[in-house]
């Protein structure tokens, strides 16, 4: 009746490939990443470990040791988880709408969301700045629908800070997820549901586990980026809120403390690299497979 | 053919719940275009029902309607007697096919076949007995944990079938399974599944385009025409004894004469055609146009003995060589016609250009109102 296929194969095995030598259109991109990147990161190293008396690693102490700056950190951590949070939920079912819209609309809505990404941080930071002013359209809003009673301040709160950094922060987070989503067959969802499977099993075993490489990509960008945003925190809420970034720049600029700057760098770097790290394996282990039962 | 003992059984059973998946009245439009209108459709336990039809038609429309993934405007679905019109997809119990399968490519050959055992939360011991058991059953024992990308077409097939069967749905919907694999495997894959369904005992309804699959497989075709059931009957019937002009032209191959009813009597009449005064079964009014559609393998070389023939002379254009048949197709006198032939076995000496009596008894005449 049935045909019997051919039992599988042995495990392939990783054999040599000979070179390729179509691989070298890598090295320019690897080239320059080495030169602007690459360079500058190993210099910053190094200062952060040159003190006054040659090697010493005060830097890292001063910065670990002192309650401000480990304040200062802990600012910086909770501004990019925030910031990616709230990306993370207003982006997911945006991109979700987005790759499932049709022809003209999705055009539309894909223009309208990446239209921000044209203007200037600067521009867009202050507009918001305006914006929650006392006599600012939010107050307005808020007060004519009753929510407030008078004006109230919203410039330099975190309200504001986070206000601002998700607008600025959302079409970084709706790209990737969308990206991935269009590719995604919607019949899947259908396949689910024929199963027997609702709404809420559908999205945890089906959808989430295949959006996953998108979500590790929003949350990778925006937290890396986030969490080193320097403009959007100084315009609205100043220093009320020190992150490290603005110590990094009092440290070169104003304090002309150079190992004081590169150790914050360095420990900014080592922290972006920890969530991403972290994302990537919480994606893969966390939603990949049923859990055993 | 080797199907049709089982497929008396199955009628046999089909006549026990006749109505066991009951479609009635079932209208659906998208915007201005009606795609479905009033349809009804019975199918019996244990049947397998295919929905034939070019595309547009509306098969996969009313496929989808009965699986929930769409609504229609009238009309309801009930299968067992329970009314499913206004139930969700994933509390209907009906399990699908898709025509790309659409197996979840981040699970593996088991997971996926364990998929709706889950959302059943079904002991885990029980899921994984169920699974082994499915797996054996189309022959993919070696299988199970390899990921669904590594699988060629026909294995991604049977874990389709094996998916949807194991939650032993009530209903079983196929949505042009075959259409993505090759004519070779394509074959064999048909009479398997076909043998599959009915161990397992699935009332299943079978969604094609393609004609060859539909009478190979079928207990019932239900041929459709511009969201309508044209013919539903066996596809021997089917085939024999087509409803309409179109069933007639898209179910198998026919010669075609236009001509128009020159009266008779005793339901026999005389029909003018380019091929001269022929005769047909039925009865139209003198004067009508209608054309004449004849299977060509009820044609034969040759004059006729007796009148039970009619006969017609025509000159041989081309000969099509298929192996086991050979079609020889001839000269009309009007080109609007078609004329073809359906031979075992080529007489000698037989060439083209060659103007040759051709003869098939009357009774085997199909006559309809011309479109």
């Amino acid at each position: 009746m049935i045909a019997t296929p051919a039992t599988p194969a042995a495990a392939p095995t990783k054999e040599r490939r000979p070179f390729d030598p179509k691989a070298l259109i890598v090295l320019p991109g690897i080239a320059y990443m080495a030169l602007v990147f690459l360079i500058p990161v190993l210099r910053l190293v190094g200062d952060s470990l040159r003190g006054a008396e040659g090697f010493s690693l005060s830097g890292y102490d001063r910065v670990l040791g002192d309650p401000y700056y480990v304040q200062v950190i802990l600012n910086s951590l909770q501004l990019g988880l925030v910031t990616t949070l709230g990306t993370l939920l207003l982006g997911y079912p945006a991109a979700m709408a987005l790759s499932r819209a049709k022809g003209q609309w999705q055009v539309l809505l894909v223009a309208l969301i990446f239209l921000p990404l044209t203007v200037s941080i600067i521009v867009k930071t202050f507009g918001l700045t305006i914006m929650m002013r006392r006599d600012g359209i939010v107050n307005w809003l808020l007060v004519n629908l009753y929510v407030i009673d008078r004006p109230i301040r919203l410039v330099f709160t975190e309200f504001a800070l986070y206000f601002g950094m998700i607008n600025v922060f959302l079409p970084l987070m709706i790209l990737p997820l969308y990206s991935v989503m269009r590719m995604i067959d919607p019949r899947l969802g259908e396949a689910a549901a024929s199963l027997g499977a609702g709404p809420a099993r559908t999205f945890f075993r089906v959808t989430l586990p295949l959006t996953a490489p998108g979500i590790v990509a929003g949350v990778s960008l925006v937290f890396s980026i986030a969490v080193a945003a320097y403009v959007t925190p100084g315009l609205l809420i100043g220093d009320r809120f020190m992150t490290m970034s603005q110590v990094m720049a009092k440290a070169y600029l104003n304090l002309r403390d150079f190992q004081l700057g590169a150790s914050m760098a360095m420990i900014m770097l080592a922290i972006a690299l920890i969530v991403i790290f972290l994302a990537t394996y919480l994606a893969r282990m966390g939603v990949a497979r049923d859990p055993p039962r | 053919m080797s199907l049709s003992a089982g497929l008396a059984e199955a009628v046999s059973e089909a006549r026990v719940d006749p109505d066991y998946l009951r479609i009635e009245k079932v209208s659906k439009r998208f915007g201005s275009t009606t795609v479905l209108s009033d349809l009804d459709l019975a199918v019996g336990r244990g049947e397998f029902v295919s929905l034939l039809g070019p595309s547009g038609c509306g098969k996969t429309t009313l496929l989808r309607i009965v699986a929930g993934m769409l609504a229609p405007e009238r009309g309801q679905v009930a299968v067992g007697g329970r009314n499913l019109t206004r139930v969700q997809t994933h509390r209907r119990n009906i399990g699908v096919v898709f025509q790309n399968y659409a197996l979840f490519p981040h699970l593996t050959v088991a997971e996926n076949i364990a998929f709706g055992l889950r959302a059943q939360r079904l002991p885990a011991a029980l899921i994984g007995e169920r699974v082994k058991e499915a797996l054996a059953m189309v022959r993919l024992e070696d299988f199970a944990d390899r990921r669904i990308l590594a699988l060629s077409g026909g294995q991604q097939q049977r874990v389709a079938v094996a998916r949807a069967t194991v939650v032993k749905p009530a209903l079983l919907l196929l949505d042009e399974p075959f259409s993505s694999l090759d004519r070779k495997l394509r074959e064999t894959m048909q009479i398997e599944l076909r043998h599959l369904l009915r161990d397992l005992d699935i009332t299943s309804i079978f969604v094609t385009h393609d004609q060859d699959e539909a009478l190979v497989m079928s207990d019932r075709i239900a041929v459709m025409n511009a969201g309508r059931i044209e013919h539903l009957d066996t596809p021997a019937r089917v085939y024999a004894r087509p409803n309409s002009l179109f069933v007639m032209e898209f179910v198998g191959q026919s010669t075609r004469l236009g001509g128009t009813a020159a009266g008779g009597e005793h339901g026999s009449m005389a029909i003018d055609t380019g091929q001269g005064r022929l005769r047909a079964p039925g009865s139209f009014m003198a004067g009508s146009a209608v054309v004449l559609g004849i299977r060509p393998e009820a044609i034969e070389l040759g004059e006729g003995p007796g009148d039970a023939f009619n006969t017609v002379r025509a000159r041989l254009r081309d000969i099509v060589f298929f192996g086991a048949r050979t079609m020889l197709y001839f000269e009309p006198a009007n080109p609007a016609d078609r004329i073809l032939v359906d031979l075992a076995r080529l007489p000698g000496g037989l060439a083209p250009g060659a103007t040759v009596t051709l003869r098939w008894p009357v009774a085997e005449t199909l006559v309809f109102p011309a479109p």
